[in-house]
C-alpha cells in the first residue's frame, strides 16, 4: 500500500453531487434572471409562453395561467420542490459539508455564504426590489464559486469528479432545454412557436448569445442555434464541449483501478462523445432531433449508473 | 473554600465577597468581584500583569468598536460552518457556539506549572490503565477496590491483555481545569474518552488573533497552531512501522454535533475522514472502500463512543461503527485511538483515587490537585459527609448530568434528610464534594466588559512521548454568576493565550 492520496467512494459521491446541485442551480438562476429581465419586452401572451418554457425546463410543470410572481416562488424558493433554486443550493451544500475536509476554505465558505444568503429571503422581499438583480447576484457568487473551485483546489481525483458531475449535469440540462424548443419535452398544452426574441432568450439562457454571433452573426436562425448548441467544440455550454469533459474526467477518475474495471465507463463514454463529435444538425431534420436529444440523455444516465456500479456502489467482493 | 455556592455543573449565583468595581478606570462600571478568584484583577482592584497590555487596548478603543468587532467574530465562525443544528422546528436552523473576544490570559509561570501537573496525571492514569487490563498490581495492593473497577459499566473484559502500543491507552485527553479561589488550578474532571473542543480552541484563536493583532503580538502569546500536527505523529507513533502509515480519523457522521471538529482535524492533519460505512474487516485487517478499490488503514483516530464502535462485540444495535473492528484491533492489525475501555479511569469514583494513583505509580506528590472529594465507601468520610450534609455536594458515581445529586447548600431539611437515608444505605456510590467557586475572567456581555466564571481544557497527546500545546479551550458561563460552562447550556468559549514570559 502506497501513500497515494486515496478518495473514498463515499467522498466520491458527495463532490459529484456537489457539483450536479450547483450546476442546477446556476442554471435555475440564469433562467429565471433571463426571464426575468426579457419578460418587460414581451406581450402577457408571449411572457406566459416563456414561462411555461422555463418551469417546463426546471421542474417539468406546466404553469400555463400562472403569473410571474407565482412562477419564480415555485422555481426558486419554494422549498418542498426539490427542483427548485433554494432546494439545489440546500442539497449542494449538505453534500458539501459532508465532505468539508476535502474543499477548500474558499470553496466551502463561498458556497456557504450562498446558501446563507438564499436562505433568509422571502419572494415577496425579493420581488419588491428589482427581482432580477436577486438573481444576477446568485449568479455573480455561483461564478466565484466557480472561479475558487478551479483556482484552489487541487486539479486530483476530487476535482475530476466535480467536472463529472457538473458536466454531466450541464449536458442533460441543455439537452433537456433544447427538447423544449425543437420537439416533444414541451409542457401538455401545446405552446405558440418560439419567435425571434425567444430564439434569442434560449441563447441567452446558456450564456451563448455573444459567443453565437460571433460565430454565426446575429442572423439567429433555430437550425444554427441547435447545431451551436449540441455542437460546438469549444463552447463551455454545449452539449459536445460537456461530454469532452466528461470524457476527460473519467480518464483521470480511480487511479488505482485497473483497466478490466474502467472498461464499460470508458466504452459509454466513447460511444456518447462519437455520437456529438461526429453529429450535425443537416441529419436531424424532421422530427429526429427529438430522438437524438432523449437518446443523449439517455446516454448520459447510463454513464452515471456505471460510474455507481463501478466506482462508487461497487460490491466490496468484487475487488478483494 | 466553601464560600460561594453553587457547583460547577450547577447554576448559582455568586454571592458573598463585596463587589468592587475596579478603580483608576470608567471602562469597567459593570465589573463585579466577587468570592472568586479573578482571572483579571486583584483583589484590590489592580490589573495582574499579564493583562496590561489587553487593558491598554481595550482604554483606547472607540465605543462600539468592541462589540463590531466580536460581530466580525460571529460571521465568521458562521461562515466557516462551526455551527451545530438546534431542531426546533421544520426548517432546521444552525447556530454558533458563543465565542467571546477577550482572550483568557495565562501568566507562563502558571502555565510551566499546568504542563507539569498534566504530564504528571496522564502518566499515572496510563499506567493504571495499563495495570487493570494486565496485572492488576494496583487492585492486588488494594489501592483501588477491585469491585469498584470490574463492576464499572466502562471497564472492558474484552481488553484484558491485548497489547496497547507504548502501553499507551489513552492519546488524546482533555481535563478540565477550574482555579480555586485561593488562585490554584485544581482538575475538576479528566476526559479520557473521545473528548471534543480542540477544534473551538484553534478556531478561536484564528478570530481573536485578527481582532487584536497588536496586543497579540506585543504580549508574545505562545502559538498553538502546530496542534493538528501534533496529534498526527501523537497518532504516528503508534504504528509499529513509520513509513506510509495510512490514518484515518472515524466519525459518527454529519449529524454529530463535533462533526466540525471531526472533518477540521482530518483537513489539518492531511488524512481521510470515514465513517463506519466507508470501512469494511476482512480477514481481521481493516478497509477503506475507495474509488480505486479498497485501502488497507493502520490507525484509527476514533471519535465514536467504544458502545457503538462494533457492533459484534458491543452494542448491536448500531450503525455508527464497523462489524469486525474489535477483532482486527485485537489481532494487531489496526490501532485504535483512544484506546477501549478508558472510559473506567474517569468516572467519578476513580477521579478521587488520582492523587493516590500519582504516589503509587509515580512516587510523586500530584503537582496538580484534585477538588476535595469524599469517598463515603470509607468511614471516615462517610461520617464526615453526614455530619456536613448542608455544606456538600454529593453526587451518585455511575450518573452524570446532575442525576442523584444532592446540593447540599440549596437543598432543604427534609431532603437531606431523605438523602442521609440513600448515603448509608449505599455509600459506595457516593462521592461528595465542597462547592467551588471557578474563576471569573473579563467577557464581552452586552457591549459590555463583565465578569464572568471560566474553566480550562487543556488538550494531552500521549504516544510514545507526551506532548501539550500551550493553551486550551475556556469555556465560560455567559450567564451572569453562573457556574454552567457547557454549551448545551448557556455556555460559550474564549481563546486562551499562554504568555511566553
Amino acid at each position: 500500500m502506497g501513500a497515494q492520496p486515496i478518495m473514498l467512494a463515499r467522498v466520491a459521491d458527495s463532490l459529484y453531487w456537489m457539483a450536479r446541485y450547483v450546476e442546477r442551480a446556476e442554471h435555475s438562476a440564469r433562467l429565471i434572471a433571463v426571464n426575468l429581465e426579457s419578460m418587460i419586452e414581451q406581450s402577457p401572451e408571449d411572457a406566459e409562453a416563456a414561462w411555461r418554457r422555463v418551469a417546463a425546463a426546471l421542474t417539468g410543470d406546466d404553469v400555463a395561467g400562472a403569473d410571474a410572481f407565482a412562477v419564480t416562488q415555485a422555481l426558486a424558493f419554494d422549498r418542498t420542490n426539490a427542483a427548485s433554486l433554494v432546494s439545489s443550493l440546500h442539497l449542494a451544500r449538505d453534500n458539501a459539508r459532508q465532505v468539508r475536509e476535502q474543499l477548500s476554505t474558499e470553496v466551502w465558505e463561498h458556497l456557504n455564504k450562498l446558501y446563507l444568503g438564499t436562505r433568509d429571503p422571502t419572494a415577496q422581499s425579493v420581488w419588491a426590489h428589482q427581482p432580477a438583480l436577486f438573481f444576477r447576484q446568485a449568479l455573480e457568487d455561483l461564478f466565484t464559486l466557480g472561479g475558487v473551485t478551479y483556482s484552489t483546489l487541487r486539479h486530483g481525483e476530487g476535482w475530476r469528479f466535480l467536472e463529472l458531475g457538473r458536466h454531466i449535469e450541464r449536458a442533460q440540462l441543455v439537452s433537456r432545454l433544447l427538447d423544449i424548443y425543437f420537439g416533444v419535452g414541451a409542457p401538455s398544452q401545446p405552446l405558440p412557436p418560439p419567435k425571434y426574441f425567444d430564439w434569442l432568450v434560449l441563447l441567452k439562457f446558456c450564456t451563448a448569445f455573444e459567443p453565437y454571433c460571433k460565430e454565426y452573426t446575429a442572423a439567429l436562425k433555430p437550425e444554427t442555434i441547435a447545431q451551436f448548441l449540441l455542437f460546438d467544440a469549444e463552447f463551455p455550454h454545449s452539449v459536445r464541449f460537456s461530454v469532452d469533459r466528461v470524457v476527460e474526467a473519467l480518464g483521470h477518475v480511480a487511479p488505482g483501478a485497473p483497466p478490466s474495471r474502467r472498461a464499460n465507463c470508458e466504452r459509454l463514454a466513447g460511444r456518447l462523445k462519437a455520437a456529438v463529435d461526429f453529429g450535425h444538425i443537416d441529419e436531424l431534420t424532421g422530427g429526429t432531433i427529438d430522438a437524438f436529444l432523449v437518446n443523449i440523455t439517455r446516454q448520459c444516465e447510463q454513464i452515471h449508473d456505471a460510474v455507481y456500479a463501478t466506482y462508487i456502489a461497487y460490491d466490496a467482493e468484487t475487488v478483494l | 473554600m466553601q464560600q460561594g455556592v453553587g457547583q460547577p455543573e450547577i447554576a448559582g449565583r455568586a454571592e458573598g465577597g463585596t463587589s468592587t468595581p475596579a478603580p483608576g478606570n470608567t471602562l469597567y462600571p459593570h465589573y463585579e468581584l466577587g468570592a472568586a478568584y479573578d482571572e483579571m484583577f486583584a483583589p484590590d482592584g489592580a490589573v495582574r500583569a499579564q493583562y496590561h497590555g489587553l487593558n491598554g487596548r481595550l482604554q483606547t478603543l472607540p465605543s462600539g468598536e468592541l462589540m463590531r468587532r466580536q460581530h466580525a467574530c460571529e460571521q465568521s465562525f458562521l461562515h466557516q460552518g462551526i455551527t451545530f443544528t438546534v431542531y426546533a422546528d421544520a426548517q432546521a436552523t444552525e447556530r454558533i457556539i458563543p465565542t467571546d473576544l477577550l482572550p483568557r490570559i495565562v501568566a507562563a509561570a502558571e502555565w510551566e506549572h499546568i504542563e507539569r501537573g498534566l504530564k504528571q496525571r496522564i502518566q499515572a492514569l496510563n499506567q493504571f490503565l495499563l495495570d487493570i487490563y494486565t496485572d492488576g498490581h494496583v487492585l492486588k495492593d488494594g489501592v483501588v477496590p477491585r469491585k469498584m473497577i470490574l463492576g464499572s459499566r466502562h471497564y472492558r473484559r474484552e481488553m484484558r491483555g491485548v497489547a496497547v502500543p507504548h502501553g499507551s491507552y489513552v492519546n488524546v485527553c482533555g481535563t478540565d481545569l477550574v482555579r480555586r479561589e485561593d488562585g490554584a488550578f485544581v482538575v475538576l474532571e479528566d476526559n479520557l474518552r473521545v473528548p471534543s473542543g480542540v477544534s473551538y480552541m484553534l478556531a478561536n484563536r484564528d478570530v481573536v488573533r485578527r481582532a487584536f493583532p497588536n496586543v497579540f503580538r506585543a504580549a508574545r502569546v505562545r502559538p498553538i497552531e502546530q496542534y493538528p500536527n501534533e496529534l498526527l505523529a501523537t497518532l504516528k507513533s503508534l504504528a509499529p512501522f513509520q513509513e506510509d502509515v495510512s490514518i484515518a480519523v472515524l466519525t459518527p457522521g454529519v449529524f454529530n454535533a463535533a462533526f466540525f471538529e471531526h472533518a477540521f482535524l482530518a483537513r489539518q492533519m492531511g488524512v481521510e475522514l470515514v465513517e463506519g460505512r466507508d470501512l469494511l474487516v476482512n480477514d481481521n485487517v481493516v478497509y477503506a472502500r475507495t474509488t480505486s478499490g479498497l485501502k488497507r488503514i493502520d490507525v484509527i483516530y476514533r471519535r465514536i463512543d467504544d458502545d457503538f464502535i462494533d457492533s459484534l462485540i458491543f452494542r448491536e444495535d448500531s450503525a455508527l461503527g464497523v462489524p469486525g473492528l474489535f477483532n482486527a484491533y485485537r489481532a494487531g492489525n489496526v490501532i485504535l485511538a483512544n484506546a477501549l475501555g478508558t472510559g473506567v479511569a474517569d468516572d467519578k469514583a476513580v477521579y478521587a483515587y488520582v492523587p493516590r494513583l500519582i504516589r503509587y505509580y509515580l512516587n510523586e506528590d500530584p503537582i496538580l490537585p484534585n477538588v476535595e472529594t469524599f469517598l463515603c465507601r470509607e468511614e471516615k468520610s462517610l461520617n464526615h459527609v453526614l455530619a456536613n450534609l448542608d455544606k456538600l455536594v454529593v453526587k451518585a458515581v455511575g450518573e452524570s448530568g446532575g442525576y442523584g445529586m444532592l446540593v447540599g447548600p440549596h437543598a432543604s431539611a427534609k431532603e437531606r434528610a431523605e438523602f442521609a437515608e440513600k448515603l448509608r444505605a449505599d455509600p459506595e456510590n457516593y462521592i461528595a464534594q465542597p462547592t467551588i467557586q471557578l474563576s471569573t475572567a473579563p467577557t464581552l456581555v452586552d457591549g459590555q466588559v463583565q465578569a464572568r466564571h471560566v474553566d480550562l481544557r487543556p488538550f494531552i497527546l500521549h504516544g510514545e512521548e507526551t506532548r501539550i500545546v500551550p493553551g486550551g479551550l475556556t469555556r465560560v458561563a455567559l450567564k451572569k454568576g453562573s457556574l454552567v460552562v457547557n454549551s448545551s447550556q448557556g455556555g460559550g468559549s474564549k481563546d486562551t493565550w499562554v504568555l511566553s514570559q
